[in-house]
């Protein structure tokens, strides 16, 4: 057999690993403004990263790749069907490489069925969406939104009113990237029914929330059940795994219509991507077996507490604060630069966030909140004399 | 010689920036007319090097328009933007993408694409920055 490394790491390169190493190390430390769960421990599944092992194809057709886990993601899908309300006898997925070729998934779908559609979507939906409708080449127009980041619904039905011999494809916002917040899919739908519009096509990015709302008692319409077409989740986000992963959500009636013209081409798979990432799908069953729903319902709430904490201790030093109902995105006002980096904080003009992922912890939050104290002596603190 | 819009914050300084980042790419400005417009800054430039350019803004905070999009300056108010994209459709013509880049003390800055600029603009000549 033939020697799998030809020559050893070289000192250099060994020293740079562990520079890079370190440095991760020390950074997740004050790693709290992008929604990304760091604790998870899917060390039994380690031994399959010995082996080419690809998802390549549609996970509910055979294939002759049989170095695949189609069995465990068919499982993984499954149990985001339950989560998602969709029914049992039309629904369709696969596990994806984020939240973006969820998304993109979707307005391939609706582009499909509707190729001369229009795409609405509001000015607070995360950018890769721009860039996923040029390279889809669809029309498109973005809405206002409100201030509080959910779309504004006036201006998307004066919009739609104009184009309503179009069919209308509504990117929706389960959880916007900055604010948190949930576009009105009732409103949504409402303003389609007012217009009499019948052919329509909804796609909800649900990267984030889309496992915080299964798991509360009131949540926001947002899923199949909702009247949504298809959904976009990210695995990376309150599920956790080391690589970005997510899962396309969809109806099977519409995938199946679309894959007519894909059979014309020759294939039949379904999936945007060729090859595909066969180790995640472990890494999100394995979550689901080891967590569990109960599991994650618990860590929501726990992170919902330490986002009400969050805002608190921001309210103590005289700095406002806030957050959507149902979410764990913590809004307040744009910080210096130097606290930016630090903590890693996304910003959107005037406005920063904090995410309260499940590795978020009180005492994160008041390093955080000394750090903007000193740094903004303006602030007042309640317990000052 | 090509034409760049710029809309930014409107503060001091963005000039400046805007001319440090284009030197950086060793792109020769041409002319440059900036003003206010609403509560944002609109600068437009021709330049030597219009992709250079655009590639050199892409990399800062502003945000850099080509001249294949038309750029208005709209009132921040619900029916605004359909008002505008009526006469595109009264006059036949097809909208690639509209995008709102800036809103500010009641005025949204949107820009729109379509295949047939000439005729679009001729639409819109009243509420065009460029």
């Amino acid at each position: 057999m033939a020697a799998i490394v030809d020559s050893p790491l070289g000192a250099e390169d060994q020293r740079r690993l562990d520079v890079l190493y370190d440095g991760i190390r020390h950074d997740a430390q004050t790693f709290i403004g992008y929604p990304c769960n760091p604790l998870f421990d899917y060390s039994p599944l380690f031994r399959f990263l010995s082996y080419p092992v690809n998802n390549v194809g549609d996970p509910f057709v055979v294939g002759n790749y049989h170095l695949n886990t189609h069995d465990f993601e068919r499982e993984v899908l499954e149990e985001l069907r339950r989560l998602t309300r969709a029914a049992a006898d039309s629904f369709w997925g696969y596990v994806t490489n984020g939240g973006t070729e969820g998304n993109m998934y979707g307005i391939f779908l609706g582009r499909e069925l509707f190729p001369e559609g229009l795409v609405y979507y509001s000015e607070d939906t995360h950018y890769s969406v721009s860039k996923i409708l040029r390279c889809l080449h669809v029309r498109n127009i973005m809405i206002k939104s409100l201030p509080d980041g959910r779309i504004d619904l006036d201006d998307l039905r004066e919009t739609i009113k104009i184009h309503r011999d179009v069919p209308p494809i509504i990117f929706a916002n389960i959880g916007t990237t900055m604010k948190g917040a949930v576009d009105d899919l009732d409103g949504i739908r409402q303003s389609l029914d007012d217009l009499a519009i019948p052919q329509h096509y909804i796609h909800a990015d649900a990267a984030l929330s889309g496992m915080v709302l299964p798991f509360v008692d009131d949540p926001q319409p947002w899923d199949f059940a909702a009247g949504v077409d298809s959904i976009a989740i990210s695995g990376h986000k309150m599920i956790g795994s080391p690589i970005p992963c997510g899962v396309a959500l969809a109806k099977r009636s519409n995938v199946d219509r679309i894959a007519r013209s894909v059979e014309y081409v020759g294939t039949l798979d379904t999936t945007l991507a060729g090859s595909r990432n066969g180790i995640t799908p472990l890494f999100l069953w394995y979550a689901f077996r080891t967590v569990g729903f109960e599991g994650l319902r618990r860590r929501v709430h726990e992170c919902f507490e330490v986002a009400d904490y969050a805002i608190e201790q921001f309210r103590r030093i005289g700095r406002d604060a806030w957050r959507h109902r149902n979410s764990v995105t913590v809004v307040f006002a744009r910080p210096l630069p130097p606290i930016i980096h630090k903590w890693q904080l996304a910003v959107h003009h005037e406005v920063a966030h904090i995410i309260t992922m499940p590795h978020v912890t009180r005492a994160m939050i008041d390093e955080l909140i000394d750090d903007i104290a000193q740094d903004s002596p303006n602030c007042a603190r309640e317990d000052d004399p | 010689m090509k034409q760049v819009t710029i809309i930014s914050e409107d503060r001091l300084g963005v000039v400046a920036e805007i001319c440090e980042a284009l030197a950086a790419a060793r792109v020769n400005i041409e002319s440059i007319d900036a003003e206010t417009v609403g509560g944002s800054a609109v600068t437009k430039l021709t330049v030597d090097r219009y992709d250079d350019a655009l590639r050199a803004l892409a990399q800062t905070p502003f945000h850099a328009i080509s001249e294949e999009a038309i750029v208005l300056q709209l009132e921040d108010k619900p029916g605004e933007l359909a008002r505008i994209t009526r006469r595109f459709k009264d006059a036949k013509i097809s909208m690639r993408s509209v995008r709102i880049i800036r809103r500010a003390t009641g005025t949204s800055i949107v820009a729109i694409s379509t295949e047939r600029t000439e005729e679009a603009m001729e639409l819109v000549k009243d509420v065009m920055i460029s």
